[in-house]
């Protein structure tokens, strides 16, 4: 695994989302909820190093309002912890 | 593709036709709603056909063009990019008329997948089926939100009708005929993401996610149009293949851009906050 995609796996870790298996051509990823597994989004390979854990960390509190997130709660759950 | 080709098309897309789809009806009805994109650089006349002789520079540089484009039937990246969408479309759509607006994107999308996939077989056989995946990281952010998927349609889609509008003068023919039509789609996606955007804005609580995502894509929107020192734009400008270099295109993207999310009750963010590219 390139350690982008690392840096993505770890970085949505963090906030109760897994990141799952390449979804077109090993370019693209389906973000789960690592509640329900109900997909709750996409991300590509290309971002730049570091902008995985800056983005989800700015958008911490969003989850923990439970205004992003799966509507199961996991997220909200996870980011107030 | 002969004329009767196109009836076929053209007798689908009006089929399509709602309320609201497509949205650049709307737009261009209310006069031409984007700024005009003028050379101001005194250069040569250049006209290259299919079929043309054309010098090494400028086929390097507009076969460089055609990379960053994309929208090609041959390229999977463009294809699999087009699956993430629909993806989000089938995971995340609000209503079920939403789910079917994009489903019309998607198939204009692909009516562009095959223009540009002619225009490649003219300019370059091999190139027809070569695989570009997008390396800019726009294309790349994480879209975890039907609002993220509206910002994307309504900065990026925009970005390609700005390029497409520049198309209007390029010395490469083929390009300059489907300029017009590849700009009035590409503003009515950004129109569409627009929508979306106004439909979450309307509650307080759909306008703070959208305030809080613009520090993700406002930036990076800005960023699409590449450096403002680079060398390469005025070897496109002299050979026609653009009329104005970076920094100018993307200061007529922004004030249209900055003007728009204004009228949603959105506050940009500084123009060089979170910026990678400036």
């Amino acid at each position: 695994m390139s350690d982008i995609l690392e840096e993505i796996r770890t970085a949505y870790a963090g906030v109760g989302i897994v990141l799952d298996q390449p979804a077109a051509y090993g370019t693209y990823y389906r973000l789960l909820c690592g509640g329900c597994g109900r997909m709750v989004g996409n991300v590509g390979d290309r971002l730049l190093p570091g902008m995985a854990a800056e983005l989800v960390e700015r958008q911490r509190d969003l989850y923990a309002d439970g205004i992003m997130g799966c509507p199961c709660g996991h997220q909200k759950a996870v980011a107030t912890r | 593709m002969n004329e009767r080709d196109m009836d076929v098309i053209d007798d689908a897309e009006a089929r399509g036709r709602t309320d609201v789809w497509p949205f650049w009806r709307r737009a261009y009805a209310a006069g031409d709603p984007l700024p005009a994109i003028t050379c101001a650089t005194s250069r040569p006349t250049y006209r290259f056909d299919e079929g043309d002789a054309l010098p090494a520079e400028y086929r390097e540089l507009l076969t460089k063009m055609l990379r960053h484009e994309g929208e090609r039937a041959g390229n999977k990246s463009f294809l699999g990019f087009m699956g993430t969408c629909l993806d989000l479309a089938e995971a995340l759509y609000p209503t079920r008329e939403a789910r079917l607006v994009k489903a019309e994107y998607l198939a204009e999308e692909l009516k562009h997948a095959i223009m540009f996939h002619r225009l490649a077989v003219g300019l370059d056989r091999d190139f027809a089926l070569r695989d570009v995946p997008y390396a800019h990281y726009t294309f790349h952010l994480p879209r975890e939100s039907w609002a993220d998927d509206a910002f994307f349609h309504f900065l990026v889609d925009l970005n390609g009708a700005f390029h497409a509008r520049d198309w209007r003068e390029s010395s490469y023919v083929p390009l300059a005929k489907m300029s017009a039509t590849v700009e009035r789609d590409e503003l009515g996606h950004s129109e569409m993401g627009y929508h979306f955007l106004r439909e979450i804005c309307a509650e307080a609580r759909g306008r703070r996610l959208c305030q809080r995502l613009l520090e993700k894509w406002y930036p990076a929107a800005l960023d699409m149009f590449g450096r403002s020192d680079s060398k390469n734009a005025p070897v496109f400008i002299r050979w026609g293949l653009k009329s104005v270099d970076n920094a100018e295109i993307r200061r007529l993207y922004q004030g249209y851009v900055d003007a728009k999310l204004a009228a949603l009750g959105l506050e940009p963010p500084p123009a060089t906050k979170n910026r990678r590219f400036l």
